[in-house]
């Protein structure tokens, strides 16, 4: 039976706490849209997202009623679209893209992941055109995500294609410089990236997916920021150690993984499609109370990116990790906490204050998901610097035998310590100084791959 | 009605008396002395009182004096006892609520007729009130109920009124599918 507290504690969660349900991403496989023209193409891709997609948002918006748990946001996430176009030039990609837009804007969602390649081992003819398209389909559209796997530790890592990217981070942002370099913030740069996660940018419908499939992002982690104010009130900080925070937040974790896996579910089954995941990720939005890093301070730091802060992140994604897989069947996507640097209100105060920096982040990167995530550094950083620190971010990634990803804004015309703003869950900041710029040129020019790491070879 | 159904009938009895040792242990013994097998039995003790209702299936011919005067003995003649005839066929325990049970939390300062006021409002709109519950906290009067919604009008509208009724009223209120607080509180998720 549960008690009373307990009730008014849940009605807590959801009244004051924003308990919510982040995303709910429905999976979808454009394989059979394959066409002669890039037309019939287009057609097919949108007829098929429309034809599973109609009722998706209507169906959330029921269901959250029903339960009065409210549904953030509402996306879609499809099969990587390079090879779905493959055979086409990069004309044709953006065609697709727009496509993607157009079909997204119809049935309501707010974005759309996808426009994707996995050249991880190699590059093939459909991955390049698509790469090619990326800087003029991702500043023409405002609802398709981008996003490219590089690596695996399966197979290392394709240096080739950071070193292009690193140009595509700096097309992108030169293309949308009216917008501060917007389209970037669109793109982002992945290791092990999975086929499942429900969050953008990077959400994609993996090959190895269902026809089509809903996975749900749990709530954020305000939740767990003031379940952990709660109890230190309650308890006194004098009297409790780190083991007890960790049982809060796994307490915590447990409760919000559920409340995403009812709703998901009850979409799921109204639009009777599959039920995928549950994402446990913790991701912030730019509203206050809603930071990973305010919970870094909560536990202990005064400052985001002082000494500890990795040792706390690491107990958060783990205690995190630990309350969700026992809370849910199925547990996928990226399930750790995220630290987006614009999308986080703590985190871009840090980096503001001059306590965060890139190097420390990416320390953090190491012990949580995702990676190097909505940084603005300044315009000026070459290509080069750019693509070497995706390497360094992927090196972690493939040694580690985890996700990690890099979505660098590389700001036109601001410099360090300038401040810019996207707007909306995007978010704002000041712009990172990045160090030793134009000093990796040589390490790039190598180019070819960085071999599998030796536990690539488990047989 | 059949032959099974006219052999047993089905009493449902309520006994309050000021708390202490044994109040069960004595209406138990009495109730299996005339043969009465207990089927449900709720019991709560509110400020040093004690309240239970029992749902009781006794043999054919065993009548409501009978049941009354046996209730009383050998106690320590202190429980008001009333026994009334259950009428409809019993089905087994609802110890599950119906698909559509809510729960609504209200809160207020401790004020007279703050109880009516809520039950009022659920009355007018329909809505069933399956369990219900008090608490305090800080100087806030809290009303847990467990509602029905299966007769009352769609949820959004349900939403409106009370939103119009917190404004009325001053209360604070929030309605939640029960579900919700089983996923979040419970080992089993209360769906397929």
């Amino acid at each position: 039976m549960i008690q009373p507290d307990e009730f008014l504690e849940t009605v807590d969660m959801i009244q004051k706490e924003n308990l919510d349900v982040r995303t709910v991403t429905m999976g979808i496989n454009l394989l059979d849209c394959h066409r002669e023209s890039v037309k019939d193409t287009c057609n097919a891709i949108q007829n098929k997202i429309k034809k599973y997609a109609a009722h998706l948002v209507e169906t959330c918006d029921n269901v959250s009623s029903e339960y009065s748990i409210k549904v953030v946001n509402k996306r879609i996430a499809v099969t990587p679209i390079a090879n779905v176009g493959a055979g086409f030039d990069a004309s044709g990609f953006v065609q697709i893209a727009h496509a993607l837009d157009d079909a997204a804007s119809s049935v309501g969602v707010d974005l759309l992941g996808g426009f994707s390649a996995d050249v991880a081992n190699g590059t093939s003819g459909g991955d390049l055109a698509l790469i090619a398209s990326i800087p003029q389909a991702l500043t023409e559209t405002k609802k398709v995500c981008s996003s490219i796997n590089v690596g695996t530790t399966r197979y290392g890592i394709n240096m080739d294609a950071v070193v292009l990217l690193g140009k595509t981070v700096k097309a992108l942002a030169d293309a949308s410089a009216a917008q501060g370099g917007f389209a970037a913030a669109k793109f982002v740069v992945f290791t092990n990236q999975p086929g499942d996660n429900p969050f953008m940018a990077g959400a994609i419908h993996g090959m190895d997916q269902h026809e089509v499939v809903i996975n749900v992002g749990v709530s954020g982690p305000g939740v767990i920021a003031r379940a952990l104010e709660r109890k230190i009130a309650k308890s006194g900080a004098q009297n409790l150690g780190l083991q007890d925070l960790a049982e809060v937040i796994k307490h915590t974790a447990f409760r919000v993984t559920r409340c995403g896996e009812l709703i998901g579910r009850q979409v799921a089954n109204a639009l009777k499609i599959p039920f995928g995941v549950v994402d446990l990720s913790l991701a912030p939005t730019p509203n206050v109370g809603d930071s990973v890093g305010e919970i870094l301070q909560i536990l202990g730091v005064d400052s985001v990116g002082a000494p500890g802060s990795t040792a706390i992140l690491a107990m958060l994604n783990d205690a995190v990790k630990k309350g969700g897989v026992f809370a849910s069947q199925s547990v996928g996507g990226l399930s750790g906490a995220f630290i987006p640097v614009c999308e986080d209100k703590i985190l871009a105060e840090a980096v503001r204050d001059g306590s965060l920096t890139i190097e420390k982040l990416e320390a953090m990167t190491s012990v949580c998901s995702v990676g190097l995530d909505m940084i603005a550094i300044p315009g000026s950083v070459d290509a080069a610097t750019i693509s070497a620190v995706i390497a360094d971010e992927m090196a972690i990634g493939i040694i580690n035998g985890k996700t990690t990803a890099v979505r660098l804004i590389p700001v036109p015309g601001k410099e360090a310590g300038d401040f810019i703003a996207f707007g909306g869950l995007f978010g704002e900041s000041a712009i990172m100084p990045i160090r030793n710029t134009g000093k990796s040129s040589r390490f790039c020019n190598f180019g070819g791959k960085i071999p599998a790491p030796i536990h690539s070879l488990r047989n | 009605m059949n032959n099974a159904d006219l052999q047993i009938s089905t009493y449902v009895i309520s006994i309050m008396a000021r708390d202490r040792v044994g109040i069960v242990a004595d209406v138990s013994k009495n109730i299996s002395e005339l043969g009465g097998n207990i089927t449900d039995i709720r019991q709560r003790v509110l400020c040093g009182y004690f309240t239970m209702i029992l749902l009781i299936s006794f043999p054919a011919g065993i009548t409501q004096a009978a049941i009354l005067t046996k209730l009383a003995e050998g106690s320590e003649s202190d429980l008001d006892i009333q026994v009334k005839p259950v009428l409809e066929k019993v089905s087994l325990p609802a110890n599950n609520y119906p698909e559509n049970t809510y729960v609504l939390t209200v809160t207020g300062s401790d004020q007279i007729g703050f109880v009516a006021h809520v039950s009022k409002f659920c009355k007018e709109n329909q809505i069933n009130i399956l369990d219900l519950s008090t608490t305090s906290k800080a100087d806030q009067y809290i009303m847990i109920l467990f509602i029905d919604l299966t007769k009352a009008e769609d949820i959004d509208l349900i939403r409106v009124r009370l939103n119009q009724f917190s404004m009325k009223t001053g209360f604070r209120v929030s309605l939640q599918h029960y579900n919700i607080f089983r996923a979040v509180n419970e080992i089993d998720l209360p769906i397929v």
